[in-house]
């Protein structure tokens, strides 16, 4: 490993020695919960008080974040520059370079920065409060009986990739952990695996994030060979930048962009993004924390580590137009995912296409920051410093209220998911549905997920409907709470690009409309689930959900309503640079008051203006909008609790008010080509049949007739040839005399000869 | 003083003398016999050039080719004698268990 800068503040913490038990205590938990899974199956103390698994995992999971917890202590307030790293030696080998032969370590390392810090607390956090919700969730469906087992081995296998992924000290680490969570992925979606749609939809992730990966190792063998590693010490080392800048800088914007299409097919960006919604076949807790909090945000990670290429002063300019292509790619995602929400019906793909709606806008943001970093002299200059810092940390802050929020999100429509099976369940089995109609009360047909099937849940499940009314109000951006701030800065730092470069017009205008459509989809998921009369008996009989579910809900409710507090702090990365930094003088109030003034009464006109149309759009039209055309007040004499009873009232004037007929617009060519996904599916269906299958034939003749033809011809060749020589052995010794006497003339004529 | 050059000649028509006994033959003792015709060919030609370079190296190697063709005789009268409580026989031309 090559040495660091002299400018690099090396923080000597002593809890980074301690940091790979963060990675290793869920990685041993991983085969003991398998075998003892295997062992003990059925056993009424492993299926009752551990939960088949789930009580092992639970400590394991605590213990992680405890350790990251301490270990984050030690690093909040840092932005780059400040790190911290622990070698542990793994391998020492060497490799052909030039003529000599170069000694290389493949060491495992941890490395902790302000990046590392975030999503370390993101991922740990996530992956506990998930872990208590499986608990409620899994162990309580019968359908899942004597396989929870399998579920909480890979779920800690996974939660052991992801964390290793954001501690790991080089991009060799964080490819391995980053392809381990691919097969969690795979092995999680295909939980249900009797169920083809699961089978089917495993595969589709699998193989579509391949595509992207593929691309990924290609940019780490490009990277390899410009810096002759993959440490981050190497390559983030701001010397070796500038020898690589002024060799070839254009090699390494196309390295970086080859791993930039691996980071889109992990988050699920356009044109990689068919993967996601499918991904919800697997349990909900698993969509939760892989698909929605922590493996999607790998490839934000992945862009965000790249910053130190995009900062470097060597670098200035040169990778304009990666930064413009991440930014381009996040806006039409952006609005391309939340069209589609527009149409679903399912709670979970609304929430799948939200994710990845809000991913881009992470895309987007960091695409801006970068272009900012790229351009922008923010070494000497601190005004420009600070505009880097928080581009950059707007983008990092609406990953952390995203994951939280979306982690939220889908453990209340799991919840509600779950009940309303439940109640179905109840209803199917006791008789009580009545004979009026309902043919979808049949199990084949009846679809909890649907939220046709849902409705006036809000009296029913108070504590759920609470937590996706934060969530959603996050995600929409409502002001003050969690995503708001996030939001604001991504479309503020969007803008403000745009007014240097044109180009980025194109993703700024992308993420403004993006809010509004947000605001509309959001809202639409609310209140067709929770307000309004019931749409049909079963979400009558809905009842509340158990406590294993609703601690992770509370917890999360509480942290996105609390993010103003983290805004305060200076979201701008804890950064002690900024003023408003976390470990700055100022305190936390005068922190606040700073950021609502900075948001709400800028001093820049165009922000100003910027904010109260984006606000306007995300906050009012978009909500408005959905509420004129779902929902209503509740059935007779249902309550609700005292927060969410405005809401409704607001719901039901607007219904009642503006209620229009969008028939019209729900018949049209667009909505159909929306409910059928833009069409993705089939082409991509289309084209693997055209090339693909075409090209497998192709290569299935090749191989019959010149591979195995070769291999037969060599066969059937050597065969002869053995025949022929097995002829000499006659097996009579007068034969092999004559062999021996012979051979030992010609012997002698040759040594003869040659003498 | 016998020249070496007729020393020589003896144990060239000794050794052809065996090779032909030995390939002819179907007797495996005879065989054997021609074998140890052969070696002792060999060892005439040893003790022949030992005298006439006035080494005693050839020596030495005549006794130690004496020394393993007497154990190569104990090894091939064994061999003869589990190949006649096989074959009951212990012609060459009725052993072939190695063909092909």
């Amino acid at each position: 490993m090559a040495g660091s800068s002299s400018s690099e503040v090396i923080l000597d913490s002593g809890m980074v020695q301690y940091a790979p038990l963060i990675i290793l205590l869920p990685m041993l938990a991983f085969p003991v919960i398998l075998f003892l899974g295997k062992v003990f199956n059925q056993n009424p103390f492993w299926k009752n008080t551990l939960k088949e698994g789930g009580l092992i995992a639970l400590p394991v999971m605590a213990a992680s974040l405890i350790v990251s917890l301490l270990l984050i202590k030690d690093h909040i307030g840092g932005f780059s520059g400040i790190k911290d790293a622990v070698n542990l030696l793994w391998i020492n080998t060497s490799v052909w370079d030039g003529g000599v032969l170069k000694p290389v370590t493949f060491g495992f390392g941890i490395y902790v920065d302000h990046i590392t810090v975030m999503l370390l607390f993101v991922a740990s956090f996530l992956c506990l409060l998930i872990n208590i919700f499986s608990i409620g969730y899994m162990n309580t469906d019968p359908i899942n009986d004597n396989r929870n087992h399998r579920f909480y081995a890979e779920f800690v296998l996974f939660c052991s990739a992801m964390l290793g992924m954001v501690l790991a000290d080089s991009f060799l680490w964080l490819f391995i952990f980053w392809e381990i969570m691919g097969l969690c992925s795979y092995l999680l979606i295909g939980f249900y695996y009797e169920r083809p749609s699961a089978a089917y939809a495993a595969k589709k992730a699998f193989l579509t994030t391949r595509v992207g990966d593929v691309f990924l190792i290609i940019g780490l063998v490009m990277l390899w060979d410009l810096f002759g590693s993959l440490d981050y010490d190497v390559v983030f080392n701001s010397e070796n930048i500038a020898v690589v800048a002024a060799k070839s800088s254009g090699t390494l914007q196309w390295a970086l962009g080859m791993m930039f299409i691996g980071a889109v097919g992990k988050s699920a960006q356009f044109p990689l993004h068919v993967w996601l919604p499918d991904a919800m076949e697997g349990p909900t807790p698993v969509s939760a924390l892989i698909h929605a909090a922590t493996m999607v945000n790998a490839g934000l990670y992945l862009v965000a580590r790249m910053f130190p290429f995009f900062g470097a002063e060597s670098m200035n300019g040169e990778l304009v137009d990666l930064a413009f292509i991440i930014a381009l790619v996040g806006g039409i995602t952006a609005v391309m995912a939340a069209a589609i929400a527009f149409v679903q019906n399912d709670l979970k793909k609304v929430l799948a296409y939200s994710t990845m709606s809000q991913l881009a806008y992470i895309f987007t943001g960091l695409g801006c920051a970068l272009y900012l970093a790229n351009t922008l002299d923010w070494h000497n200059d601190s005004e420009a410093h600070y505009i880097v810092i928080v581009a950059f940390g707007a983008a990092l802050f609406h990953l952390f209220n995203h994951a939280m929020a979306k982690g939220m999100l889908f453990m209340a429509s799991g919840s509600v998911i779950h009940e309303v099976h439940h109640a179905h369940h109840h209803l199917h089995h006791h008789g009580e549905h009545g004979d009026d109609h309902h043919d979808d009360h049949d199990d084949e047909e009846f679809d909890a997920q649907s939220m046709e099937n849902m409705g006036g849940l809000a009296s029913k499940m108070p504590l759920t409907a609470t937590a996706m009314l934060v969530g959603s109000a996050s995600i929409m951006g409502l002001p003050l709470i969690g995503g708001f701030w996030s939001k604001e800065g991504i479309i503020a730092n969007a803008w403000r690009v745009a007014q240097d470069d044109p180009r980025f017009l194109i993703p700024a205008l992308c993420v403004l409309i993006g809010a509004g459509m947000t605001g509309f989809y959001m809202s639409r998921m609310w209140l067709k689930t929770f307000a309004g009369k019931p749409n049909n008996e079963v979400a009558a009989h809905v009842g509340p959900t158990n406590t294993w579910i609703k601690i992770p809900l509370f917890t999360l409710t509480f942290v996105t309503l609390s993010a103003v507090l983290f805004a305060g702090m200076g979201f701008t990365h804890w950064a002690p640079d900024s003023e408003y930094g976390f470990l700055s003088e100022k305190n936390l109030f005068e922190g606040i008051a700073y950021e609502m003034e900075h948001a709400f009464a800028n001093h820049d006109t165009f922000f100003l203006i910027l904010t109260y149309v984006a606000i306007a759009i995300g906050a009012v039209v978009g909500p408005g909008l959905a509420m004129s055309l779902y929902g209503g007040n509740l059935a007779e004499g249902e309550q609700t609790k005292p927060w969410m009873r405005p809401v409704i009232r607001l719901n039901s004037w607007v219904y009642g008010r503006f209620n229009f007929d969008n028939s019209s617009i729900a018949e049209s060519g667009l909505t159909r080509a929306l409910e059928q996904r833009l069409y993705f599916d089939h082409y991509y269906d289309m084209a693997m049949l055209k090339i693909v299958a075409a090209f497998s034939k192709k290569s299935a003749e090749v191989d019959s007739l010149v591979i195995d033809g070769a291999i037969k011809k060599i066969e059937t060749g050597s065969q002869s040839l053995s025949k022929l020589i097995r002829s000499f052995t006659t097996g009579s010794a007068r034969d092999y005399i004559l062999m021996i006497s012979v051979g030992t003339l010609a012997i002698f004529f040759f040594l003869w000869g040659m003498a | 003083m016998i020249e070496p050059s007729w020393v020589s000649a003896l144990s060239a028509l000794l050794f052809i003398i065996g090779l032909g006994g030995a390939f002819t033959r179907k007797n495996a003792i005879i065989v054997l016999m021609c074998i140890e015709l052969m070696l002792n060919a060999a060892n005439m030609q040893f003790a022949a050039a030992a005298v006439h370079h006035g080494d005693a190296t050839g020596w030495v190697y005549t006794i130690f080719a004496i020394a393993i063709a007497a154990s190569e005789v104990a090894i091939g009268l064994a061999i003869f004698l589990a190949m006649y409580g096989k074959h009951e026989s212990i012609s060459l031309d009725d052993v072939d268990v190695l063909k092909n």
